[in-house]
């Protein structure tokens, strides 16, 4: 998988990641509640005292999460972009691990769209991960998204 | 071998040369990046290890543990009116009163219906002293779905009570519920609600009802209470059958909400009986 495969592919995560959260944030605020097939669970999960942390709900948190995740994919791709995504995607995994461990051990019920969320940001750490592990050509860096395969032929000329 | 052809050759020589020492140079300097790389994602692994291990610390070790204590004077003297009208009543799952009382009355609510707290707390407590308390009648309660705008949230909050009932306090929780009822369809039926309503009942393990309030059976129970309201032809809540145990109820017409007098023909009419 090219290095611009991958960075599409976290952005498309990120945009299914940030309607989830956007979902969330808004039942939050209107005081809905969540669609949900699993009978109480994510009524127990949204309402108990683990859905906010410090005053803030939660699913806010998650949403500027995602949001920031999707400002570090967009902007011109450097090794600072992909480190920037590489902190924000493990600190949101660490983040979901501690919400699924309330789920489980403390509130005793699981959300759906919490379960969905936490592993849309694992597989976006271990895609973060790889990427930033690989590396990239600078070359490659200063070239925007949009221009796509005239960027590849670019790198490749100036290249050789 | 020409001159030439050997000048050639040394020359092919340096540029190999060159080109072996470049590509040492990169190998060296892409092993240098990646030994980087991994110090940094070692780096941040760590960071929000600890981050989230003083979140965890910070917000507590156990749910139970943060259920909200009752803190409100108001909480206090409902806490203390329910004590006090139940302490020393026998109560078993559903029910309250002595199991082998003469009478049986079967009380169908809703948790967030106004009209079933007018009840609770006007005529139902002489009804509780006079009969209840005296062993002639029993109550159960059952559910039906009136005032709770959401169908989640009344199964939720009717399962939090039986499975306080697990424990042999769903009179508790009941009572405690309609003392505290907030304002309808508020959406002040929360988790934190419900687990502040269980630590105010004395004697209850709030993690043995935690897990009894995952039992697979109280939705059914639930159901069947619907069932059992529409069976009946109730309209809405509070509605009453009465009857001698073991025997067939009847429909309790009309009683008053607020007087506990009008019961009392029903019920000494099924005791002398």
């Amino acid at each position: 998988m090219s290095q611009r495969t991958l960075r599409i592919v976290l952005i498309v995560l990120t945009a299914l990641g940030l309607a989830l959260a956007s979902y969330l944030t808004y039942v939050h605020y209107a005081n809905l509640r969540p669609v949900c097939t699993s009978g109480g669970s994510c009524f127990k999960v949204q309402t108990s005292t683990y859905s906010k942390l410090a005053g803030v709900p939660v699913a806010l948190m998650g949403l500027l999460g995602y949001v920031a995740i999707m400002i570090s994919l967009l902007v011109r791709e450097s090794e600072n972009t992909r480190f920037a995504t590489l902190v924000l995607t493990i600190g949101g995994f660490g983040f979901s691990a501690y919400l699924t461990y309330r789920e489980l051990f403390s509130i005793h019920a699981v959300c759906e769209e919490c379960a969905t969320s936490a592993g849309l940001m694992t597989i976006m750490m271990l895609l973060a991960i790889w990427r930033f592990l690989r590396g990239g050509p600078e070359v490659y860096d200063s070239q925007p998204l949009a221009t796509g395969e005239g960027a590849q032929a670019a790198h490749v000329s100036s290249a050789s | 071998m020409t001159p030439a052809d050997s000048d050639l050759t040394r020359k092919e020589r340096r540029e190999q040369a060159r080109a072996e020492r470049k590509a040492q140079e990169e190998a060296h300097a892409a092993q240098s990046a990646q030994r980087k790389r991994l110090i940094q994602l070692g780096g941040v692994a760590g960071v929000v290890v600890v981050i989230i291990a003083i979140i965890l610390i910070a917000t507590g070790s156990g749910g139970s543990k943060n259920a909200p204590a009752p803190k409100s004077a108001a909480a206090k003297t409902a806490s203390s009116e329910v004590i006090s009208l139940l302490q020393g009543i026998p109560q078993s799952t559903i029910t309250l009163g002595n199991p082998n009382a003469p009478v049986t009355i079967q009380y169908f609510g809703d948790l967030e219906c106004p009209f079933c707290k007018q009840f609770t707390l006007s005529a139902l407590p002489t009804i509780i002293k006079k009969y209840v308390r005296t062993g002639k009648a029993k109550i159960e309660y059952h559910s039906m779905e009136t005032a709770t705008r959401e169908k989640e949230t009344f199964q939720t909050q009717q399962v939090a009570a039986l499975a306080a009932g697990k424990q042999n306090r769903m009179w508790d929780f009941v009572e405690l519920f309609y003392h505290e009822q907030g304002e309808e369809d508020s959406g002040y039926v929360t988790e934190s609600y419900l687990q502040g309503l269980a630590a105010q009942i004395p004697g209850l393990s709030l993690s043995q009802w935690s897990e009894n309030r995952n039992n697979p059976a109280y939705p059914s129970q639930v159901l069947a209470d619907a069932q059992a309201a529409n069976q009946n032809g109730f309209t809405g809540t509070p509605s009453f059958m009465i009857g001698k145990t073991g025997g067939t109820l009847q429909k309790l017409e009309n009683p008053s909400l607020t007087d506990a007098s009008s019961f009392e023909p029903a019920i000494e009419k099924l005791l002398k009986g």
